[in-house]
């Protein structure tokens, strides 16, 4: 059985997982405008989180936030149900099957057999599209796949009940309703809003563009304070959370760019171009940045690839964030203003 | 002129690959066209896709900035000259 989904390629998983499912109920809005309206954007150092034993940094919202502020923004309502028992969210994703619905499904990477070696690590935030099953096979748009992929039943239920931090629990969600006309303009208004009061507002240290300084900080201090071997353990936790898993902060940055030049055109705000041609600026910095950390963690660090020059370039993209947030406000204040 | 060109991206790849990961031991004519760069062979994993996509963008100023068009860019050097060549021909 297989129900008639078009697999469509995102450069992450939620937001491409987001935008597919609307799209098989005839609303296309793209990765970058899933992304934008969800307020995916984010930055957190959350230390107390532990992934494979090292710190977490997150340059996306939490798990499921795209997807749950997407949806309620434009009136789509959403089924999400979590299991206890890995036979009863199998057999609820069978039935849905069953009834012509594809199925998102929050997962551990790890397990999924088709992801290559080099590339799988524990990372239980993974989301993906169940949309039909053959024999003991679940078919499944994985949006970071360019194909589709099938999946053996015992491996897709290992991957939905992966252990550790931030455990999916068989996590599934379906679109149960989409309203026949949606207006982005409203929607991506309060998205930009969300994702610059969360950027600039949260209070304490580790959260937006204060919690990008913090990390500066941390990033100096790592190798004085945890030793060479450790600190680079930690800087490849981050520069793997950076720039693999769902693309991380400079991808995340030039997603948000794209989403901005898309929403310049809706909007027909000319501002929001310069602002997303900044917001790329931004991500090549974060890119330079994940450039250095690997050369340090996989020792090929020469002199100018110091912890400094690390730190001042993470300083750089808080002070360049903070100036965009606080530009992007004032734009969406006069666009809301005018209709 | 187009088939020697994308040669020369070919060879180049392969020296910046061994100069800046470090690949010891490797040679150029070690390393085939449809290598998988992430692959057994190599001992590359994610960490070396950033200095990767750095290299690519130093050399032959192609950026790859959404990893939806990288990451089937980064299969090979066959992948990844293909690429490269795409985005600096007019």
């Amino acid at each position: 059985m297989q129900i008639d989904f078009k697999h469509r390629l995102s450069a992450h998983c939620e937001s491409g997982v987001s935008s597919n499912l609307l799209f098989h109920y005839g609303v296309d809005i793209s990765e970058a405008m899933a992304f934008g309206i969800g307020a995916g954007l984010f930055f957190g150092y959350l230390p107390f989180i532990r992934i494979n034993h090292l710190p977490l940094t997150t340059f996306r919202c939490e798990v499921g936030g795209i997807l749950k502020r997407l949806t309620r923004k434009l009136g789509v309502k959403m089924h999400i149900e979590k299991f206890r028992n890995p036979e009863k969210a199998m057999a609820a994703l069978d039935r849905s099957l069953e009834s012509g619905i594809p199925v998102g499904c929050r997962t551990g990477a790890y397990w999924l057999p088709y992801f290559p070696s080099a590339f799988r690590f524990h990372f239980n935030m993974h989301n993906l599209v169940v949309y039909g099953k053959e024999g003991d096979d679940y078919l499944i748009s994985d949006p970071v796949f360019p194909e589709t992929q099938r999946c053996a039943r015992e491996d897709l239920a290992k991957s939905r009940f992966a252990q550790g931090a931030l455990a999916p629990k068989g996590t599934m969600y379906y679109l149960t309703h989409v309203p026949e006309d949606i207006d982005l303009r409203g929607p991506i208004c309060k998205g930009i809003k969300a994702v610059c009061r969360r950027m600039l507002n949260v209070p304490g240290p580790i959260i937006g563009v204060r919690g990008i300084r913090f990390l500066a900080g941390q990033v100096e201090k790592w190798p004085r304070k945890l030793g060479k071997r450790k600190a680079s353990l930690y800087l490849g936790q981050l520069v793997r959370m950076q720039e693999e898993l769902g693309t991380g902060g400079a991808g995340f940055r030039f997603m948000y760019a794209a989403f901005l030049q898309e929403a310049a055109g809706i909007l027909n705000e000319k501002r929001l171009l310069d602002l997303s041609a900044k917001m790329t600026l931004v991500g090549d910095l974060w890119r330079s940045f994940a450039v250095i950390g690997a050369r340090n963690c996989k020792s090929r660090a020469t002199e100018s690839d110091s912890s400094a020059a690390m730190a001042d370039i993470l300083r750089d993209c808080a002070r360049k964030e903070s100036e965009i947030y606080q530009e992007l406000l004032t734009v969406v204040k006069t666009v809301r203003n005018g209709y | 002129m187009l088939k020697r060109y994308a040669m020369d991206i070919k060879e180049k790849l392969k020296h910046i690959l061994i100069e800046t990961l470090n690949l010891e031991g490797f040679t150029p004519e070690q390393i085939q066209n449809d290598d998988l760069l992430f692959g057994d062979k190599f001992g590359l994993d994610s960490i070396d896709a950033v200095e990767i996509v750095f290299q690519v963008e130093h050399h032959f100023g192609v950026k790859i900035r959404d990893m939806k068009e990288g990451r089937p860019a980064l299969q090979s050097i066959n992948t990844l000259a293909a690429f490269i060549e795409a985005r600096r021909l007019p």
